[in-house]
């Protein structure tokens, strides 16, 4: 179960290598110009860039998880729906929204922790599908236990003291700051001793231990961190959308759409994710516009063209295109 | 009452079996997890609606159409896209099936509308009792020839040249090309006979479920439960697991309510993930592959 070497590097390599002067202010200058945008843009626009955010924490969590460990969380987005719920519980219970949101990432760490333990002793397959199956009973469990969930009839959040185009501002701007968060932390965890572990049991799991690696403890940080991730970001969508129901809180499209986005812009990389989100949620979003009734059917095709043309991730199709040029040229 | 419970589990449980059969051989051959599994279910499920509601005729003769049309797709698709990613990683396959369901999912929403659709025999209510249990003829005659397909499928592997050539591949994918097989040709072939088996369960699931579109969903969740806890790869051992899980699915909706049946379901999964990870009769060698 290895990867294509390729996608396993860091992106500074070859063609970046020669930009890497100009990264530093190209990334200011986008931030920055995240920063402004709900004063430049319309409502419509602000939205999509907010989910684009959104989506980009989530194909950074599962970075974390695939990307590092090699384990396959297929399922991840069972932890997006753990935050959704958090939030909107403890926000029907009385408290306060900022607790709420900090909540929502510590109950997905915790749950990740405990759940990994005995998950992430399987290998492969094995794994993705036990992650796949654990976001399904999720969504069944909420539906059985009813009460202050909301059970199957969803879990309306009480309405707070702003107007909706004050919501989405201030929703907007969390996005943007998770997702410059998720970044930074995973820019971070690429150079951290965990970092390192997790990609040599990615590589060999008997070879990590071997080097004395505490895997179990590497691999279930690794996955809590990616379900704070998550999380995180599910309890500011569950607030956001302001009515929460099972079966779009614990919605497998969203870690599919995560783990597509963390294919495009390739895996491994901090901004590779990002890179992703922006591509696909853009490009998904203009199909949506243009074809309304067939926009899923475009949707897979683009799917199957993105894993057929260039399963290592734009970054490194670019790469191999500019390479190719200069060999030419 | 027991002994209704029995037998609903049970001959739900030959169906079970067959749209199981198929998902474990391509992941235990390939260790290609078919996302698209469910969606030739539901494809084989409209070919046999389509021939009823046209020329009126009966789903269990419709059954060998499904299965060449599902082949024809799963052969196409497998040659064309998956074997061009054997050599990567799992999680490239997982996403190609996943968009490969998204388009057949809407292909046939475009066609057949998401109305749901049923098909009505003349003997489709009618049922038959053997001391105080409830037999219906339909759900007998489903679970007969659902079995004896998978038995067929099970001679097919171990009789034939190809069915050895296709256990041999998943054995060891190097040494069968110095026995003058192609793997890649394996590969169409498993691939095509794995969703013909889907199509056949498709055409049986006609006459006891609604027909959507989306009613792959469904099943895909109940294959992988099924495939896992009879061991991948396993042609006995996911029809086992197929009457197994019919009957753990039929005792929890009648003791403990429909709603808790997936909640059951998923809890049997994670003890067998986690106590016997190579299923009730699967060898470890299957499915760890790629």
């Amino acid at each position: 179960m290895s990867l294509p070497e390729q996608a396993i590097l860091p992106a500074s390599r070859g063609w970046l290598e020669g930009t890497q002067r100009l990264a530093m202010p190209a990334l200011v200058l986008a931030v920055a110009l995240m920063l402004a945008a709900p004063f430049l843009v319309g409502g419509y626009w602000v939205r999509i860039l907010t989910s684009v955010y959104m989506y980009a924490v989530v194909a950074q969590g599962l970075n974390v998880i695939v990307g590092f460990a090699g384990y396959h969380a297929f399922g991840n987005s069972v932890f997006f729906g753990v935050g959704a719920y958090v939030v909107g519980v403890a926000v029907t219970l009385g408290v306060p929204v900022p607790i709420a949101f900090i909540l929502a990432p510590i109950v997905s760490m915790l749950g990740a922790a405990i759940i990994g333990w005995p998950l992430l002793r399987l290998k492969g397959h094995y794994f993705a599908i036990a992650t796949v199956a654990l976001n399904m009973a999720m969504g069944d469990l909420i539906i059985n236990v009813g009460g202050v969930t909301g059970g199957a009839e969803g879990l309306p959040l009480p309405l707070g003291s702003l107007s909706p185009a004050e919501l989405n501002r201030l929703i907007y701007y969390l996005m943007l700051g998770s997702m410059v968060a998720s970044v930074l932390l995973v820019m971070w965890l690429a150079r951290a001793p965990l970092g390192y572990a997790l990609r040599a049991l990615r590589d060999s799991e008997v070879g990590a231990q071997v080097m004395g690696i505490n895997t179990t403890l590497a691999k279930t940080l690794a996955w809590a961190i990616s379900a704070g991730m998550t999380g995180f970001v599910g309890g500011i969508w569950g607030y956001w959308i302001n009515f929460i129901e099972p079966g779009s809180a614990f919605d497998i499209g969203v870690s599919v759409n995560g783990y597509i986005m963390m294919l495009i812009g390739g895996m491994g990389s901090a901004i590779g994710p990002v890179i992703g989100a922006f591509f696909f949620e853009i490009l998904s979003t203009a199909i949506w516009g243009q074809f309304v009734k067939i926009h899923l059917l475009i949707l897979g095709i683009v799917i199957i063209l993105v894993v057929m043309l260039m399963p290592e991730g734009l970054l490194f199709y670019l790469q191999r295109v500019f390479r190719a040029r200069e060999k030419r040229g | 009452m027991l002994g209704q419970t029995i037998v609903n589990g049970l001959l739900l449980g030959g169906l079970y079996a067959i749209a199981a059969v198929g998902f474990s051989m391509v992941w235990g051959v390939m260790g290609v997890i078919n996302m698209a599994h469910g969606a030739f279910i539901m494809v084989g499920a409209y070919v046999s609606y389509f021939v009823f509601a046209t020329f009126g005729i009966d789903p269990f003769l419709s059954v060998p159409l499904s299965m060449a049309v599902l082949f024809v797709l799963g052969y196409g698709v497998q040659r064309l896209l998956l074997n061009r990613l054997m050599r990567t990683s799992l999680l490239l396959s997982l996403v190609l099936t996943f968009g490969l369901d998204l388009v057949l999912v809407n292909i046939f929403l475009l066609i057949f509308s998401a109305d749901l659709r049923s098909v009505n025999t003349f003997y489709t209510s009618r049922s038959f009792a053997l001391g105080p249990v409830l037999i219906p003829y339909v759900r007998l005659a489903v679970f007969v020839f659902a079995l004896a397909l998978a038995a067929g499928f099970y001679v097919f592997l171990n009789r034939t040249k190809a069915g050895q050539a296709i256990l041999a591949t998943a054995l060891d994918k190097e040494t069968v090309r110095l026995m003058g097989v192609d793997p890649l040709k394996v590969y169409a072939l498993t691939a095509g006979v794995g969703a013909a088996l889907a199509g056949a369960a498709g055409s049986f699931a006609s006459m006891l479920f609604p027909i959507s579109p989306s009613m792959g969903i469904t099943f895909i969740g109940s294959v992988f439960v099924i495939t896992v806890l009879g061991g991948i790869g396993s042609i006995e051992g996911a029809v086992l697991a197929g009457l197994v899980y019919g009957l753990i699915q039929a005792f929890a909706a009648s003791l403990l309510g429909v709603n808790f049946q997936e909640i059951v379901a998923f809890l049997i999964f994670l003890l067998i993930l986690v106590l016997r990870p190579q299923g009730l009769l699967g060898k470890r060698f299957y499915g760890e592959v790629a």
